[in-house]
């Protein structure tokens, strides 16, 4: 691996690490009492990584950043909950952006949805409960409005530093 | 270079998944909604690791501590029952406030504990059916 790439998944990986930090000083969840939800700021740098370097380097700087907050949180169930939705949101992510159709808003959107969607179903699995899933619906609704707000700052974000491709590689 | 910002603008298709996501959350909304709140709420479940641990009545006041990795306090007043403290992360389970129609729950997710308004008598012969 090059130093440049090294570099540039560490820095991206300390950047989603504080971002998840500063996320949980807003207090989303007095607003809308929902376990799991969050703005999902540290999505913007997984947008990126996905736009800027490739889906490996992506996937490792998520791994890294689940791994880590768990590891600063001391919450074992949350690493569960944030791999299963980021690597489904990931998945997600990355098909969707292959279409034509679709921007950074639209990816972002529907990467919101897969993580939504990867929380439910940990969550059933986790409480062995299939009721649960009466959540997926308003975690769907935030997490659409999320995705939007998510997807403007990283099109602001690639705007400003995304070159050409592979310019961080 | 083109290619690269024309994906960083709003498009149409971006509005195609917006509307289908939240027309999908609308429709599961309603089929939670139709499905699983029908008849009056008479019954909390409380169920940890998705066992029926405790059953109870709306309409008997009752304060009680629920043990597992965390420690939830759930309280039954005037016909509505939530968790009223925690020492989970975030407790978002107290957040969740009170609930009372059927076919809502609170659901505490570092202590495994769902609570979940059902219809139904309170029947000890029932839990294994419920439980699978």
């Amino acid at each position: 691996m090059r130093t440049k790439r090294l570099t540039t998944m560490a820095i991206l990986t300390a950047l989603a690490l504080a971002l998840s930090w500063v996320e949980r000083m807003i207090p989303l969840e007095l607003i809308i009492p929902l376990p799991g939800v969050k703005l999902g700021l540290a999505n913007t740098v997984t947008l990126f990584a996905l736009y800027q370097l490739n889906l490996p380097s992506a996937l490792l700087i998520l791994i890294a950043r689940c791994l880590l907050t768990a590891l600063f949180s001391g919450n074992m169930t949350g690493l569960a909950f944030s791999l299963t939705g980021g690597i489904l949101s990931m998945l997600v992510m990355t098909l969707a952006r292959h279409s034509r159709h679709l921007s950074v808003y639209g990816v972002s959107v529907l990467g919101a949805a897969g993580h939504n969607c990867g929380q439910i179903l940990i969550a059933m699995i986790l409480m062995h409960s299939t009721y649960i899933w009466g959540y997926l619906p308003y975690l769907l609704l935030i997490g659409t409005a999320c995705g939007v707000a998510t997807g403007a700052v990283s099109s602001g974000v690639l705007r400003a530093l995304g070159g050409g491709k592979h310019h961080y590689a | 270079m083109k290619k690269e910002r024309s994906a960083l603008t709003f498009r149409r298709g971006d509005a195609v998944a917006i509307a289908g996501v939240i027309l999908f959350a609308l429709a599961l909304m309603g089929y939670y909604l139709f499905f699983f709140s029908a008849g009056e709420a008479s019954v909390a479940r409380i169920y940890q690791e998705g066992q029926v641990v405790r059953e109870l009545r709306l309409d008997r006041d009752v304060e009680f501590v629920l043990e597992g990795d965390f420690r939830n306090v759930v309280t039954v007043q005037d016909g509505k029952i939530a968790i009223t403290e925690s020492d989970c992360p975030g407790a978002d389970c107290v957040h969740s406030g009170w609930i009372s129609r059927p076919g809502r729950s609170i659901v505490c997710l570092p202590n495994r504990v769902e609570i979940r308004l059902e219809g139904g008598e309170l029947t000890d012969d029932d839990v294994d059916a419920v439980v699978q």
